[in-house]
């Protein structure tokens, strides 16, 4: 039990804990800098729309370790690397949900707003987006926590990371090592999951809530 | 940036060098193919194999308790909530941890038997949900129009409620092997097999050759897998296909 | 006023017009009722007005102005906007929905939330009940309400109504047409109004517009000369084999003259002066007399003459049915 709680004040173990949150942070950020606009943009047209979802599913398949690797001969070792692997692995949720939940706004809806005089983007910021809140939420938060469970990874390629103290841990056969760095890295995935799921529960539009109680 | 070789500048114009280069100089290219082709029987195939082994295992063993397990769900509401926030607590925890978990503290050895268990738990979630969505998208008419006509409940389950249901059903089965075939990928480090297998390998050889036909194949079948589960689930709902108007 | 040009609307890539060479004028503070079977373009047709649709030839003039002389969305600012599902967002409060157009010209805050409140009154929706709760909280009944009040709110000199009451059952959607005439009667707007659901057109419109499948306009007129005399055969089949009858309920008993009662009116049937001459004829015949006796005020179950007003005849209301000119409460 001693063994456990000193690496976790070990020295290097507060670096990679912070690499691991900076990784990740960075990862959610970019990938929703990048999915959000591509699903507005493709919003308008129905083909371009089921083409994003076609790629989306594609892109959700591929094995985290393999992208992480197959990034080798473009970034090398280190952060970088995974960062932008993450990154892309944490694009499809993030997309397809946007745009299923952009797609998914009744139509009724969007034709009063237009028949009462609001030009496409006040539709789209004053109705879509709020309506396709709570589902564009969901996506990011699969997501965030897939990213967490990515970056674990990252010690493959030499990113740093939680991941070193399994691998540390296995390598040396050092069971406190290895929960140290399990447990860890269980934690901040449920951490996230937790965090984003009252996120989500906040930015729902009130009458949604209610309509959802109600099953409207 | 840390340690290692610069990487190639341009990896294509090596694969393409490594084609017209001779013997010797293929060794050097960023993939060998002339060491692929001499060991992809004995290296290659058999880590593909049990790769698609570990994950048809896995499915099925979770198909087998998540359909029973989403029928309670679907019958007994109260049950749904539970059940969601187990399988979900563990799908939610990184599959490299899980394994770390399960050889060290619940004590398997390394081997397929842990990285089976895992993948177990992770399908679930998926499954189970897709169970008792699936039937609950069965129309209650249909199956009061059923009841009426003399079918016993068995019946009505086995008859009507789980082939309307199975296309949920099936996409639930989608998911889950797409994940699964990601995640069994690392479930070589414990001694599993499979593709994963070749990558960490070439990493630790620092042989790209292997890594690089790892990751690939790998990527490979899980595109395809989600192919051929999109394909079925399309041929599966030819009532609804027909509705829309073709697809 | 709004005029329809030569109006036709054909969709790429098909060889039948929808709408086809529509001219008509309908008068300031009319309702004009567009009407007709699936496929007719009644709404197509509406949908023109705020250019939700574009035409393919002609154009709708509206106050002396080409509806193509400003923009779409400034254009649907200014008119009113209800249809069938309401299409109420259901992520903001009743208040907010109907201060929806008012909002975006730019009124202040305490002004669209008075007006809101206003509407709220007008269409039967206590505002201090009603004005923060949300879409998902409200019966069909209801949010049809706010629906129309909705189309109110910025207090637009036109609306165009596609089934506004349709969602509903069919007491309530009486209930409903009953209050908007009422309304109306004070608000004199000039509405576009669609149904498909000729006794609908004919208890609401001021004027109705019968189209043919294909978007041909088959007659133009007001209710009671679309059931005196109409124009053709498939005008005649559409308003239905009743429409003597339904010309009837256009006229209440307490419009015509009426015959004085004399002493033996013990035993005949009580007519309400509100009731129309159909439901009076269906009560004077059920009850097999060849008259009826008309009451003011409450149920007229005292016997004697105390508040009547004379009797109305079978015979009289067979003459009414003959006539051309029928008066109009």
């Amino acid at each position: 039990m001693q063994e456990f709680l000193q690496v976790f004040q070990r020295e290097d173990f507060i670096r990679n804990f912070i690499v691991h949150i900076e990784i990740s942070v960075l990862a959610v950020l970019f990938g929703v800098l990048v999915a959000i606009p591509v699903a507005i943009a493709v919003n308008r047209s129905d083909s371009a729309s089921t083409i994003a979802i076609n790629i989306g599913n594609l892109g959700r398949a591929i094995p985290s370790l393999a992208l992480l690797v197959l990034m080798f001969p473009f970034f090398g070792l280190g952060f970088d690397n995974a960062l932008f692997a993450v990154t892309l692995l944490g694009i499809p949720p993030i997309l397809i949900n946007a745009v299923v939940g952009l797609r998914q706004v009744n139509p009724q809806t969007l034709d009063a707003a237009k028949g009462m005089g609001l030009s496409g983007r006040q539709i789209l910021s004053g109705v879509q987006v709020p309506i396709a809140a709570p589902i564009i939420f969901a996506g990011i938060r699969t997501a965030a926590v897939q990213v967490v469970a990515s970056v674990t990874l990252g010690t493959f390629v030499g990113a740093g990371g939680l991941g070193d103290y399994i691998v540390e841990g296995f390598q040396r056969n050092s069971t406190e090592i290895a929960l140290a760095g399990a447990l860890s890295v269980a934690f901040l995935a449920l951490i996230t999951e937790i965090l984003f799921a009252g996120l989500e529960r906040g930015f729902t539009p009130k009458g949604l809530r209610i309509a959802a109680k109600r099953g409207k | 940036m840390d340690s290692a070789d610069d990487p190639p500048t341009s990896t294509l114009a090596l694969l393409f060098q490594s084609e017209f280069a001779s013997e010797e100089q293929q060794n050097q290219g960023f993939i060998d193919w002339g060491w692929l082709a001499d060991n992809f029987t004995e290296d290659v195939v058999p880590a593909f194999f049990q790769h698609i082994f570990l994950c048809f295992v896995s499915l099925g063993i979770a198909l087998v308790i998540a359909v029973p397990l989403g029928i309670l769900c679907a019958r007994y509401r109260a049950l749904y909530t539970p059940v969601t926030l187990i399988t979900g607590f563990f799908y939610t925890i990184p599959s490299f941890a899980m394994f770390t978990l399960l050889i060290f503290i619940v004590g398997f050895s390394v081997g397929k038997t842990p990285a089976i268990i895992a993948l177990v738990l992770y399908s679930l979630l998926v499954m189970v949900r897709n169970v008792v969505t699936g039937l609950d998208s069965v129309p209650p008419e249909t199956k009061d129009a059923a009841k009426g006509m003399g079918l016993t409940d068995r019946q009505i389950l086995f008859g009507v409620e789980l082939p309307l249901a199975l296309p949920v059903i099936v996409a639930g089965m989608r998911i889950a092997m797409v994940t699964v075939i990601g995640i069994a990928v690392i479930g070589a480090y414990i001694g599993a097999g499979g593709l994963g297998d070749l990558i960490f390998d070439g990493i630790t050889r620092d042989f790209p050759t292997l890594w690089f036909t790892g990751a690939v194949l790998s990527t490979l079948l899980a595109i395809g897998a989600d192919l051929v589960f999109v394909r079925i689930e399309r041929m599966l709902s030819p009532w609804s296909r027909r509705a829309r108007g073709a697809t | 006023m709004i005029e329809f040009k030569n109006v036709s609307k054909t969709y790429a890539g098909s060889d039948n017009p929808v709408v086809e060479n529509l001219s008509f004028e309908i008068a300031d503070g009319e309702i004009c009722v567009l009407v007709g079977p699936s496929g007719c373009g009644k709404t197509t047709s509406m949908r023109m007005v705020n250019r939700l649709i574009e035409p393919t030839e002609g154009e709708i003039i509206i106050d002396g102005q080409k509806n193509t002389d400003m923009s779409g969305t400034e254009l649907r600012r200014k008119i009113g906007y209800a249809i069938q599902q309401t299409g109420l967002f259901p992520h903001r409060t009743i208040a907010d929905n109907v201060g929806t157009v008012p909002k975006l010209l730019g009124w202040d805050k305490s002004r669209t939330a008075s007006r809101a409140d206003e509407l709220l009154d007008l269409v039967g929706l206590p505002p201090d009940q009603y004005r923060d709760r949300y879409p998902a909280e409200l019966s069909g009944g209801q949010q049809q309400r706010v629906g129309v009040a909705r189309a109110l709110a910025a207090d637009p000199p036109i609306m165009l109504m596609d089934e506004p009451f349709g969602a509903v059952d069919p007491i309530t959607r009486d209930r409903l047409q009953n209050e908007f005439l009422h309304i109306q009667e004070d608000i004199k707007k000039t509405i576009v109004f669609v149904t498909h659901d000729i006794d609908e057109g004919i208890k609401m419109g001021d004027k109705i517009a019968i189209l043919k499948e294909g978007g041909v306009l088959a007659q133009y007129d007001t209710p009671e000369n679309i059931l005196a005399r109409p124009a053709s055969d498939f005008v005649q089949s559409f308003v239905g084999g009743d429409r003597v009858l339904k010309r009837l309920s256009l006229t209440l008993v307490g419009d015509i003259d009426l015959e004085p009662a004399n002493g033996n009116s013990g035993d005949l049937p009580h007519i309400d002066e509100k009731w129309n001459l159909k439901d009076a004829l269906s009560e004077i015949i059920g009850a097999g007399a060849d008259r009826g006796l008309v009451v003011t005020g409450g149920d007229g179950a005292e016997g004697g003459n105390g508040g009547s007003r004379g009797t109305i005849t079978l015979d009289s209301i067979r003459k009414i049915s003959h006539g051309s000119e029928v008066p109009r409460g």
